[in-house]
């Protein structure tokens, strides 16, 4: 206890002396944050819609597959996306292998199935006589979805929320693909990690308290849009 | 025939492997009002959704001239203002951006809901939600309009002045409406005619009042309230309460079985040497065990021993059924 206590002590003074490797690192972490929570949502969000509204064959092997995702170890990601990007393998033309758009794409697969298996079951969630309905009155299949996205609001902004602090706090796959290399691809929960491997904890520490505080100002602020309910205005058109 | 809307031919329908609706053959045509009236799980939802253009038909033929519009059962709402509710659905319709507002409040004023459009639709009554349910259905204007229980799941009160307003909502001289109920008194209420379905199948066809002095089968009598059954002159005579009456000077001699309190009297089973009757008697009324004299006034006979929609029916007069009322087995 009071070993944490002297590295709080410690961390302190790191965190406001306006540390540039802090800084850039703040940067990239929110780069990585948004960029990553973004392009899962525009992916999954059309998937979590179809797998939500749809009436295909194979629905349900896919709402499986995407339950069973979100228990995805993010080792088992990187190791897999490592593969893909080392010289001569599938994706190596990609030059990707210990860069910053590699920590773009791991975080973005590892946040996928938070927005595809929580925005489907928010919308399994709704009255079914409301979709239903909106059907047998001839809503085409874009104002279906957009009738659902925004019924089940509450549900897909916790997808969101989940997906984001996926893309925060995830570091088992960044530093396989990315290298977690000093300076460069750096995230603040990699560069912890790399910190305390380093023994600097203090610095460890500093850099652990402002992933914490990014991750409240991030995540409050979805979850402020969430709770105000109509946080999001959609207009319908025919 | 001219003014039809829809018409089915020897239409079924499947729900998995069991076959829900069977070789129902029936027409709509503008200006009427029909109601689809049946016990729970007869198949009036599946046949209305089939109908409607929801499901698909597994045999038989459905043709529409016209758009139909279909209220579901659950009156579910989207979480927000009534008047957004309604402009949704003539979204949906394709209604053109300037001309909702104005038709979704028409709408409303016709369900007596003008009040309530800008309340959040979470804060409604069951009877409003149903109200605006209905509305948004008569806003989009359609040809053939079909509502699937629109007054389940309300209290006595509210059911009761919905289904008072709706009367006179759903009739239009433009188009052809088609109402799933179960309950007998709001087919009464609101129909010009009256289609009966039992076990998947369109056992009698006709105005309502016609079929209920003179239902086409055993199973059509049971089904309108003929609960009682007594042999008489070489046949099954089926009374409702309101065809028996206690008379000191009757011909029948009765048994009081039971009988059950109600607001305005007491409902009496009664037993007889030939069969079992049921009828309303004012306060104060006999108790059980008593003897009593009772007359019958009507009813319906059926041979002895008929089981259905095989019996021929004759009216108490033995005039036989009126045209307009007849088991469906025996139309074209």
């Amino acid at each position: 206890m009071r070993l944490l206590w002297e590295e709080l002590r410690a961390a302190v003074p790191l965190i406001f002396h306006g540390n540039p490797y802090l800084l850039s690192i703040i940067w990239f972490t929110i780069q990585v944050a948004v960029i990553a929570t973004v392009c899962a949502a525009v992916i999954g969000l059309p998937i979590g819609l179809a797998i939500g509204l749809g009436r295909f064959r194979g629905r349900r092997v896919l709402q499986l597959l995407a339950n069973a995702s979100l228990g995805l170890p993010p080792v088992i990601v990187g190791l897999f996306l490592f593969e893909l990007f080392v010289p001569h393998s599938l994706l190596a033309s990609l030059r990707l292998q210990e860069t910053r758009k590699a920590v773009f794409v791991a975080q973005t697969i590892l946040a996928l199935p938070y927005i595809v298996a929580l925005t489907a079951a928010a919308i399994q969630g709704l009255p079914p006589g409301l979709l239903d309905q909106a059907r047998a009155l001839g809503a085409g299949r874009r104002q279906l979805c957009t009738l659902a996205l925004r019924e089940a609001r509450i549900g897909v902004l916790a997808a969101v929320i989940a997906a984001l602090g996926s893309a925060l706090s995830e570091i088992g796959a960044i530093v396989i693909v990315g290298g977690n290399v000093y300076g460069l691809d750096q995230t603040l929960a990699s560069a912890a990690l790399y910190d305390a491997n380093a023994a600097h904890y203090a610095q460890a520490v500093a850099v652990g308290i402002v992933l914490i505080g990014l991750i409240l100002i991030l995540m409050g602020g979805v979850g402020a849009l969430q709770q105000s309910g109509g946080g999001i205005r959609l207009r319908f058109r025919s | 025939m001219t003014g039809v809307v829809l018409r089915c031919e020897q239409v079924s329908v499947r729900r998995g492997d069991r076959e829900v609706v069977r070789d129902v053959s029936v027409e709509l045509r503008v200006g009427e009002l029909v109601a689809l009236l049946g016990p729970n799980g007869a198949g009036k939802s599946t046949l209305l959704d089939a109908l409607g253009g929801v499901i698909a038909p597994a045999q038989g033929r459905i043709e529409r001239h016209g758009r139909v519009a279909i209220a579901l059962q659950a009156p579910d709402l989207a979480r927000r203002s009534v008047l957004v509710n309604v402009t949704l659905a003539l979204a949906w319709w394709g209604v053109p951006r300037p001309e909702r507002a104005d038709r979704a409040r028409e709408a409303l004023r016709t369900m007596g809901a003008e009040h309530l459009a800008d309340r959040p639709a979470g804060t409604l009554s069951g009877g409003e939600r149903r109200r605006v349910h209905i509305a948004r259905a008569l806003a989009v204007r359609p040809d053939i309009l079909m509502l699937d229980e629109p007054f389940a799941g309300l209290d006595p009160e509210a059911r009761a002045n919905l289904l008072e307003d709706a009367a006179s909502v759903l009739r239009s001289a433009t188009r052809a409406t088609l109402v799933v109920v179960h309950d007998r008194a709001e087919a009464w209420a609101l129909a010009d005619r009256l289609l009966i379905m039992i076990g998947g199948e369109l056992v009698a066809v006709g105005p309502p009042r016609d079929l209920l002095e003179h239902p086409p089968s055993m199973v059509v009598a049971r089904f309108l309230g003929f609960d009682g059954s007594l042999e008489d002159a070489g046949e099954t005579l089926l009374t409702r309460p309101a065809h028996v009456t206690l008379d000191p000077a009757g011909p029948l001699r009765a048994r009081v079985k039971r009988a059950v309190p109600l607001e305005d009297g007491v409902r009496l089973e009664l037993e007889l040497d030939r069969g079992r009757l049921y009828t309303v008697a004012p306060l104060p009324a006999p108790r059980p065990g008593d003897t009593i004299r009772v007359r019958v006034h009507g009813g319906a006979r059926f041979p002895l021993g008929a089981d259905g929609a095989a019996a021929s029916p004759s009216g108490d007069g033995r005039s036989g059924a009126p045209a307009g009322a007849q088991p469906v087995a025996r139309r074209e």
